[in-house]
């Protein structure tokens, strides 16, 4: 496999084949609840994408320097991830306030939001320990690895969020019966997708 | 058991928890960025529901307009007197509250009073129902009764009962004007808090016409306009409008009016839902 292909499958994978959302239902609480607009749909993806690649970038230096080293990664790593993903959160929300306060007024609100948000610590954890690619059992992540790998899930995230988003605005102006109204065909909607989704299974070999 | 994990695992945690808690420290010295003490006390002093009443995307904005002196302590709409008093608080001035009116819902013309003329199946919502061939309602001044008036209301004062009535409570509306804007058909007005009397139908159509489709209506019979002392009742339009400058809510044009348009609303007294309902149905005497 050249290298250059392997970051193509890696970010592939990661975007659309392993969705993060859509095939293995991590982080449905921003699919539900912040897709009702496209607008806040789409600042909620950029922060994702940004909090999530500095997590994962972090989380990849702690892993591989402080907790391997010391050999407690196997049952340290999720208080080790909550924290880093928790303090980069925190740092950036005052980085953004004081250097670009518009960026703030767009961002801000969904900063917080990303602490506790699911998809942060599944790519943070994945990208120290691949789970689903099936390249190698003992296969390790590299750094720029671990990136590309990153930013494939936050753009699937951000790519599935968008488009769920469109399908919530114009289901405001269905006739839904009022039975399913809100959240409940929202989660049918989100079945359906998946359903959509699962068509990339197989693709290119993942 | 290798004990040596315990002391590596607290090495780990507490080394990076530190780097990070440095790191924090730093940053919030580095990045501080000068906000005044009161945005916070004022942000607590606003509803803090978002809803926009006020003309500022949020009550952030809203508190921060209000510390700029761009604002008044009354900037909050739906917040109404209490809130004005505790923002006025927080800046240290006294509370400087224009009294708001209470909204008035111009229609009391219910499924019972106005039978509709055709089945509305569509979009829930009236200004969709107003654009299909002037509404499924018979008449096409009235209210159409899906509710995007109590959709808007940021203090959930109007309600709908099942004949499709409005119910504004009073002591809930702050009257600041958000179902004004949502009703696609303008029967929603902010009338002044003591006036008592007030003409709840918004029908333009002839007399004749008007009895047609509602059993409810201003048909312009002047009746009201002739008995009233104070010369407060005018007719235009072909429905009456109370002027309620001159208005000494003496009553007499409820009693003259033989189609109970006319109301008079309790000022600030507590009912109860299924009391409005009821005094509503039997008689004209509750107010929308």
């Amino acid at each position: 496999m050249s290298e250059p292909y392997r970051y193509f499958l890696i970010f592939l994978g990661a975007l659309l084949i392993y969705n993060i959302l859509l095939i293995r239902f991590i982080a449905l609480c921003p699919l539900i609840g912040v897709s009702t607009q496209v607008e806040t749909s789409i600042g909620m993806a950029m922060s994702v994408l940004f909090v999530m690649t500095m997590a994962s970038a972090a989380s990849w230096v702690a892993w591989n320097y402080v907790l391997k080293p010391l050999g407690v990664g196997e049952f340290l790593y999720i208080p080790v991830f909550i924290l880093i993903i928790a303090s980069l959160v925190q740092f950036t929300e005052m980085v953004i306030k004081k250097v670009s306060p518009p960026l703030y007024r767009a961002m801000g609100i969904y900063l917080p939001l990303i602490t506790t948000n699911c998809a942060v610590l599944a790519a943070a954890t994945e990208s120290v320990k691949p789970g689903f690619l099936k390249l190698n059992v003992a296969y390790h992540f590299s750094l720029p690895e671990c990136l590309v790998y990153t930013i494939g899930v936050a753009l699937g995230f951000g790519v599935v969020i968008i488009i769920f988003a469109c399908i919530r605005e114009r289901l405001e102006t269905s006739p839904v019966p009022h039975t399913f109204k809100g959240a409940p065909i929202a989660f049918i909607i989100a079945a359906l997708l998946s359903l959509a989704f699962m068509g990339f299974a197989n693709l290119l070999g993942l | 058991m290798d004990w040596s994990l315990v002391w590596k695992a607290a090495i780990a945690l507490g080394g990076l928890a530190l780097l990070f808690g440095i790191l924090l420290a730093f940053a919030s010295r580095r990045f501080r960025v000068e906000t005044d003490p009161r945005l916070n006390d004022l942000i607590g002093a606003l509803l803090g529901s978002n809803c926009g009443a006020c003309g500022y995307p949020g009550c952030e904005a809203a508190a921060q307009a209000v510390l700029d002196g761009k604002d008044s302590v009354d900037v909050c709409v739906a917040g109404g007197r209490k809130v004005a008093e505790n923002v006025a608080r927080v800046m240290g001035v006294e509370p400087t509250m224009a009294e708001r009116g209470v909204a008035l819902v111009h229609c009391i013309g219910g499924l019972e009073e106005s039978v509709p003329k055709a089945i509305y199946q569509g979009i829930d919502s009236c200004a969709a129902a107003d654009k299909i061939a002037g509404g499924h309602k018979a008449c096409e001044y009235g209210c159409l009764g899906l509710g995007t008036c109590m959709a808007a209301c940021p203090v959930n004062a109007i309600a709908l009962d099942q004949d499709h009535r409005r119910w504004v409570n009073r002591d809930r509306c702050t009257g600041c004007g958000l179902c004004v804007e949502a009703c696609p058909r303008h029967l929603i007005q902010v009338v002044p808090r003591n006036q008592e009397v007030l003409v709840v139908c918004n029908n333009r159509d002839k007399g004749a016409r008007a009895r047609q489709v509602c059993s409810v209506c201003c048909t312009a019979c002047k009746k009201c306009e002739k008995v009233c002392k104070a010369g407060a009742i005018s007719i235009a339009d072909n429905r009456a409008w109370i002027d309620y400058d001159r208005c000494t809510q003496c009553g007499m044009c409820i009693e003259e009016c033989p189609n109970r348009c006319i109301v008079r609303v309790a000022p600030r007294r507590r009912r109860r839902r299924r009391d409005l309902v009821t005094a509503g149905a039997s008689s004209a005497e509750t107010g929308s």
